[in-house]
């Protein structure tokens, strides 16, 4: 046995991040680690790693007891890593860069490069140590890494999600260098939320769910069903409950006729040329809240950018209300009524430097404007009543936005697009990503309110349980491409998770 | 004694006031120590400074007018820093208002228009040949993503170049060549076309660029703490693509605020040659734009900061040409001594602040 964990735990402040985590990892084989979005995954590794310490809990490598300081030490005691982000310099060449660090002295570039190719030639891939990094596609800097890690001869590699960054041709060819590494008698752990992909690779695998083990199996005998079932087949939160309303529309309330939004073939290539967005149609009718399920980095990022008029798709159009908005900017979204929750709030939404007031009237100043003055009275008057409405809680309108809690900036920037006159569509990324409870529940109570005011609300979630609570019928994103819609029934959880991993069905 | 007796927050904060003035202090004993190392004799220096910054009407008033020129540059700076924007072109937009000025004051027809107008004329088209030679950049900017540092820099050299070509052609600004001893110089402008003095005293250079120089410091304040256009230029520069969410039109923003800095440094250059100088020559601004920058930068923001600051370098400057003149040192050690002074200010600003920051 290679790796033991034995009861180990984290807890960050008051958030039990990790709680009695037991699981080997054998010479050999290749385990993978399974788990959603904030499911605790990326802090085992990072406790395995030496990034964070334990706060319950052993770990045993190698039959001693395992306590690494620092990634420095993990390193030289035989862990290595790969992490999502690469560290490479661009502009260097692959020997260049993996000389950095681990040359001393006198630079010898035919030594390592030749180092570098033994080590491709034995896991069998090629790669040309004299190739400088920023003209090399994903999956080599992703190989380069690899050799980074294996130059040092580790007895583990850990791999942190290594399949999100790579397009579909080239994870077959990451899976067989898995494949052989283990074979070297070593272990590797595969970090991933894609089961699907990994499915032919995996010895054994381990799910994680909110930070505790809930499956482990052997791979060869596992049922997929059930580990998908395991993976995100939690009992759905009381929500409906504490919301204690209907999604369905208050009687009385007018069909409005056409649709809120719609998108028709939206395509989104990044400046690679890579496909983001791939033939994105989608159309919300009044009323009607749609939710986008789907991992992060499948293309939701590229979508909300759209929607908010601040990227304008390669290919493809985009409607709020009879609006055509394809080009037309987000002053112009704004205008025809599109309400946007960016999933970036910080880096879209607010200026955390200005006040809570002009923030939440950051994109309706002209209205305090006389004269070209800013009428600071009314403005604060008016946000004082906002934040009311809102429960923005803050000691007043004029304190810096960058003051407020998470739940109550979220609640503010809420407030300030569901007040625009008129509203025909909302489209919220992620609302309620990093929000306490209490704030979770105020942004569903909203959003409901909104659908049932007869808005279109679009809402793009990577929290199955939080679309299902709120949204009617759910559509599935994987790979910048919509994949499947299902309806938003607790039933439905499984199916939908399936869709998320890519098992397409 | 009282200094014992305060409470240590008190302490720290007559100490954080205390210092920037024990920095200027301490930089101009260091200015002193160099000008007697230079063989000089210190209480001569200082009389020729003190005679030449406000000794006399005439001092006084060019000290002021190169404050006005200086306080210009700086309110200028200090709205494009508001969006984020660092303008570092004074220099050359100074270059292209002077031009300009001094083109319209040149031309017949203007000299005789009444109401003023002879007067307003040349130096609105100072202001608009600035506030294009500012928006250039700023275009520069939003279309292909440069560098206005770079842009408005590399700008002034071209503008500085330019004024060395008008004075060298005679198809452009250069007098008439009646002999080989013409100077590469445009003629002077008319009377009718300089600014009128601000006080009956003949023997004072004070125009009325000081009352139109106060009104603009006005206007920015009210602009930068009162008007919605001055909170969007905040949002811009804070968070460009939260202020574009927010439908502000991000790219005529950056222009307008890069344009309005380049208008104040054409006023300023307008006002130098009809207020001053009365005609053109290569290198009529001497480095105005330069210290407008850092009059600019070490306002922080501030509108009387400016003003406070521009007034400094004024009377430095003018007490720097007489101590030249009068007693003898090297202008270059003015400038050594005004980069000390400038050095000691910004550092004390940082000191003050890691004290404010402790406190806390």
């Amino acid at each position: 046995m290679l790796l033991s964990l034995r009861g180990l735990g984290k807890r960050f402040g008051s958030l039990q991040a990790l709680e009695g985590i037991t699981l080997d990892v054998h010479a050999g084989t290749v385990h993978c680690l399974l788990g959603e979005n904030g499911a605790g995954k990326s802090t085992l590794c990072n406790l395995i790693f030496g990034v964070y310490a334990p706060s319950a809990g052993q770990m045993l490598f190698g039959e001693r007891p395992w306590l690494p300081s620092s990634p420095a030490e993990a390193l030289e005691q035989g862990i290595a890593m790969v992490h999502q982000h690469f560290s490479l310099v661009p502009r260097m060449t692959v020997v260049e860069n993996l000389m950095l660090g681990q040359a001393k002295g006198v630079l010898k570039r035919r030594e390592f490069g030749d180092r570098i190719r033994d080590i491709a030639d034995r896991f069998g891939f090629v790669l040309d140590p004299d190739a400088v990094v920023g003209e090399l596609s994903v999956g080599e800097r992703q190989r380069a890494e690899i050799v980074k890690c294996l130059m040092r001869d580790p007895r583990l590699l850990v791999l942190d999600e290594p399949t999100a960054v790579l397009p579909p041709g080239e994870i077959g060819a990451l899976l067989d260098i898995c494949r052989r590494v283990a074979d070297s008698e070593r272990a590797v752990i595969l970090v991933t939320h894609k089961l699907a992909e990994i499915a032919k690779v995996a010895d054994s695998v381990a799910v994680l769910r909110t930070g505790r083990l809930v499956a482990q199996a052997d791979m060869k005998t596992a049922d997929m069903g059930a580990l998908v079932h395991a993976m995100v087949g939690r009992e759905v939160k009381p929500l409906d409950v504490a919301l204690g309303d209907s999604k369905e529309p208050e009687a009385g309330a007018p069909a409005k006729p056409g649709f809120a939004l719609v998108c028709d073939g939206v395509t989104v290539q990044d400046r690679h040329g890579a496909t983001r967005l791939d033939n994105f149609t989608l159309e919300v009718r009044p009323g009607e809240i749609v939710g986008l399920a789907g991992v992060e980095g499948n293309g939701q990022s590229e979508l909300g950018m759209v929607l908010a008029g601040l990227l304008a798709p390669t290919e493809g159009r985009y409607f709020i209300g009879d609006t055509e908005l394809t080009h037309a900017g987000a002053a112009a979204v704004t205008a025809a009524g599109g309400g946007i929750v960016p999933e970036d709030r910080h880096a879209v939404a607010c200026v955390t430097a200005m006040s809570v007031a002009e923030n939440m009237y950051l994109n309706k100043l002209d209205r305090f404007t006389r004269f070209g003055l800013l009428q600071r009275r009314a403005l604060n008057a008016a946000a004082e009543v906002q934040m009311k409405a809102f429960d923005v809680r803050a000691a007043g309108p004029e304190v810096a936005f960058s003051g407020l809690s998470g739940g109550n900036q979220q609640k503010a920037v809420l407030g300030r697009e569901l007040t625009l006159d008129p509203l025909v569509a909302l489209v919220a990324a992620q609302p309620t990503r990093g929000l306490d409870v209490s704030a979770v529940e105020a942004v569903y109570r909203q959003i409901r309110a909104a659908a049932r005011r007869g808005v279109g609300v679009l809402l793009i979630s990577s929290e199955l349980d939080e679309l299902i609570a709120v949204a009617d019928r759910i559509a599935v994103l994987y790979r910048g491409r919509l994949v499947g819609e299902r309806p938003a029934e607790i039933g439905e959880r499984g199916a939908i998770g399936a869709l998320m991993s890519g098992q397409v069905a | 004694m009282t200094a014992l007796v305060l409470s240590m927050p008190d302490r720290r904060r007559v100490l954080a006031l205390s210092i920037p003035f024990l920095a200027v202090i301490g930089s101009m004993a260091i200015g002193l120590l160099l000008i007697a190392a230079s063989g000089k004799s210190i209480p001569d220096a200082i009389e020729a400074f003190l005679d030449g910054a406000f000794g006399t009407a005439f001092a006084l008033g060019a000290s002021i007018n190169r404050a006005v020129a200086l306080s210009l540059i700086g309110l200028g700076f200090i709205l494009a820093a508001r969006a984020n924007l660092t303008n570092v072109g004074g220099e050359g937009q100074i270059a292209v208002g002077g031009i300009a000025a001094t083109a319209i004051a040149l031309w017949p027809p203007v000299a005789g228009l009444p109401l003023g107008l002879a007067v307003i004329l040349p130096l609105l088209a100072g202001t608009l040949a600035g506030a294009v030679w500012g928006g250039i950049a700023g275009v520069m900017k939003v279309r292909f993503g440069t560098n206005e540092v770079i842009s408005t820099l590399l700008l002034g050299f071209v503008a500085l170049l330019m004024v060395y070509w008008c004075v060298q052609s005679t198809a452009l600004l250069r007098q008439p060549q009646t002999s080989s001893s013409t100077l590469p110089e445009s003629l002077p402008i008319p009377d009718s076309t300089k600014l009128p003095g601000l006080t009956n005293d003949p023997g004072s250079p004070l125009h009325i660029g000081l009352i139109l120089c106060l009104l603009l410091a006005l206007a920015i304040a009210i602009v930068l703490q009162r008007s919605t256009f001055g909170l969007r230029l905040r949002a811009i520069g804070l968070n460009e693509l939260a202020a574009r969410r927010a439908g502000m039109p991000g790219s005529i923003l950056l222009v307008v605020a890069l344009g309005i800095a380049g208008a104040f440094g054409g006023l300023a250059g307008a006002i130098m040659l009809q207020g001053e100088q009365f005609y053109l020559k290569a290198g009529f601004s001497s480095g105005y734009g330069f210290d407008g920058l850092v009059v600019g930068l070490l306002s922080r923001g501030s509108t009387i900061g400016v003003l406070a600051g521009a007034l400094f370098f004024g009377f430095l400057r003018s007490g720097g040409i007489s101590m030249e003149i009068m007693a003898g040192v090297p202008s270059a050690l003015t400038v050594v001594i005004q980069g000390l002074i400038v050095i000691a200010i910004a550092g004390s600003v940082i000191l003050v602040e890691k004290l404010e920051g402790g406190r806390r």
